[in-house]
């Protein structure tokens, strides 16, 4: 194994480009393999370091840690790898110098050098995470993502942001009534949720940098569980203007209405496959709530489910071979199924656990779940291994859903 | 703190885009980038990924507008116009995971006709809810059809629909927050609030 590591570590040094893309670790199967990673404690550029910068190797350990590809070492002496920081203020500009060293090869792997106002520092951290999961694996990670949740931390449930680690919790929204369903643009610029701030749960579409807003569906009834196509161009949500939930398909200003499906049953929960072909849902209307999948335009509908009587909230991962659910036994447990009805697996056994969602790179599944006492946020990786609690307080937090890196 | 919030946003983002656009040209080159352990790393063999910058004054000039209709209250129940009113129009109340009207919800139902029909001028809305065990996205559709089935009983009964406007607010808004059976039974349930 050693071997290939260092045959592989040098094949990346001396190589173009495109050899970095050809990872040695199967990202896919993150527990297998584990590579061995120290993290040293920060040092600094000039003077002492600061009391943010000491959270750093904390910081690299928790994002590597989950990533799944190492086992992160005790001692600096027992890495394969070594990651090494040094951080310096001049003035008011942060500087964080970050390298990955093979210690058996004594080569630099990285090195990056990031610098901006002293509140990002953090954000530098998980940058050089995000790289440090790019060069071993191929794939960038995916920790300047920012999650969106729905908290009550304020009485009422409103719109929160987050980094993805639970760092840094900003509201989003503050009207006093009922906010659900956020998602995110492909961007990450963007929001979409739904509100009763005035009245009747309409949706509303969000920048995040300008906090500029647009009511984009206000029919009467439901205007719920708006989800962004892979392309950012359209806008799949919940309808009940007609009588009773059915899904429908509009452009992202709120337009161009095209109705999916059209029976006395509910239909809720729609989510895009990424190439925007087809659309999983949840519908009672042989009986209970179970997951479907149609086209894209409502044709070749087919059950999805037939394992458990409660399946709802289904989730496409990012490259198209999974969906996540939850299950009702009881409380709820996480799922993941193959569109095509195959695989299904369980992911969670503690607690009840609800509201699964991919990260952007489909590492992880982020959720909300009830066992450590009211509803908190959850992240694992894909395959139910690494669950680890992110809620940044003890505020009951649901719906979490992470956005492409900032 | 919300005008910092946006302006970091923008400059996050903008850094996000310069380092992005950097990485390519940052790739590990052993010649330039990767000197050895013990040498003192000169600045300029580092590859500089620039992330946040020092834009910042740009951003925060942008004023976060927080749109006025987030000032608006909400329309609540409390604020129905007259308790006297309210009182003769009485809650029913559901199984799990159904909108099926029970002898003693249809007798509810038939009661509440009857009061419409003596006050001509009242108009209502129906709040459909759930407990708090479903799915909160199904509840939000099952809400809606007990809302709905309410309705629909009232119209049979010959009250016109026009006086009649539904909502569902799933489990958003139970009058018992207990996690037991006896809280969930109150909180499966229609509400007629009369309306202004």
């Amino acid at each position: 194994m050693i071997t290939r590591i260092l045959l592989l570590l040098l094949i990346l040094l001396m190589g173009p480009q495109g050899f970095a893309a050809e990872s040695y670790l199967d990202v896919t199967a993150p527990t297998s393999g584990k590579m061995k990673l120290a993290i040293a404690p920060t040092t600094a550029l000039s003077g002492t370091v600061a009391g943010d910068a000491r959270e750093l190797p904390e910081l690299f350990g928790f994002d590597l840690g989950i990533a799944g590809p190492f086992e992160i070492a005790p001692t600096e002496a027992g890495g394969t790898l070594l990651l090494k920081s040094a951080y310096g203020v001049q003035g008011d500009t942060a500087i964080l110098e970050c390298r990955l060293v093979d210690q058996v090869l004594n080569r630099e792997v990285i090195a990056k050098r990031y610098s901006g106002r002293l509140k990002d520092l953090r954000r530098m951290g998980h940058a050089f995470s995000d790289e440090v999961l790019r060069v071993l694996t191929g794939e960038k990670g995916p920790f300047t993502g920012k999650i969106a949740y729905v908290s009550k931390a304020s009485g009422n449930k409103e719109i929160f942001i987050m980094d993805y680690d639970g760092r840094n919790p900003q509201r989003l929204t503050n009207n006093g009534s009922i906010n659900l369903y956020p998602d995110f643009a492909p961007s990450g610029k963007e929001i979409i949720y739904t509100s009763y701030k005035k009245g009747n749960p309409d949706l509303y579409r969000r920048e995040l940098f300008t906090g500029q807003e647009a009511r984009v569906s206000a029919r009467s009834g439901l205007n719920a569980m708006g989800v962004f196509s892979q392309d950012g161009n359209k806008i799949a949500l919940v309808l009940s203007k007609d009588g009773n939930s059915e899904i429908y398909q509009m452009s992202r200003d709120g337009k161009e209405l095209v109705r999916l499906t059209n029976n006395h049953a509910i239909d809720v929960s729609p989510a895009w496959s990424p190439d925007g072909s087809r659309i999983a849902f949840v519908s009672d209307r042989l009986g209970k709530p179970q997951l479907f999948v149609m086209d894209a335009n409502g044709g070749n509908l087919r059950r999805l489910t037939t394992n458990g009587a409660y399946n709802v909230t289904p989730r496409w991962s990012p490259k198209g071979n999974r969906i996540v659910y939850a299950r009702k036994e009881g409380g709820f447990q996480i799922y993941a199924i193959n569109p095509d009805g195959t695989g299904d697996t369980q992911l969670t056994k503690v607690g009840s656990n609800e509201h699964p969602r991919y990260s952007p790179d489909g590492r992880f599944i982020v959720f909300s779940s009830t066992r450590d006492g009211g509803e908190g946020l959850y992240l694992m990786r894909a395959d139910g291994s690494g669950q680890t609690r992110i809620s940044p307080d003890r505020a009951q937090n649901t719906h979490p859903t992470w956005s492409v890196n900032w | 703190m919300r005008k910092n919030i946006a302006g970091c946003l923008v400059v996050l983002c903008m850094g996000a885009l310069v380092a992005g656009g950097c990485a390519k040209k940052d790739m590990v080159k052993p010649e330039e980038a990767a000197p050895s352990v013990t040498a003192p790393a000169p600045e300029t063999a580092k590859p500089a990924q620039e992330a946040p910058t020092q834009k910042a004054p740009v951003t925060e000039q942008t004023p976060v507008r927080e749109p006025v209709v987030a000032q608006e209250p909400v329309r609540e129940s409390s604020k129905a116009p007259s308790g006297d009113l309210q009182g003769q129009l009485q809650k029913i109340y559901f199984n799990f995971d159904s909108s099926d009207l029970s002898e003693e919800s249809r007798n509810i139902l038939t009661k509440n006709a009857e009061y419409l029909s003596r006050q001509q001028s009242l108009k209502i809305r129906i709040e459909g809810n759930c407990d708090e065990r479903g799915s909160d996205d199904y509840n939000m559709a099952l809400g809606e059809r007990r809302a709905k089935a309410a309705k629909d009983y009232l119209v049979n009964l010959g009250i016109s629909s026009e006086r009649i406007s539904i909502i569902s607010y799933g489990e958003e808004k139970p009058v018992d927050a207990g996690h037991d059976e006896a809280a969930w039974a109150k909180n499966r349930r229609d509400e007629f609030v009369v309306a202004k």
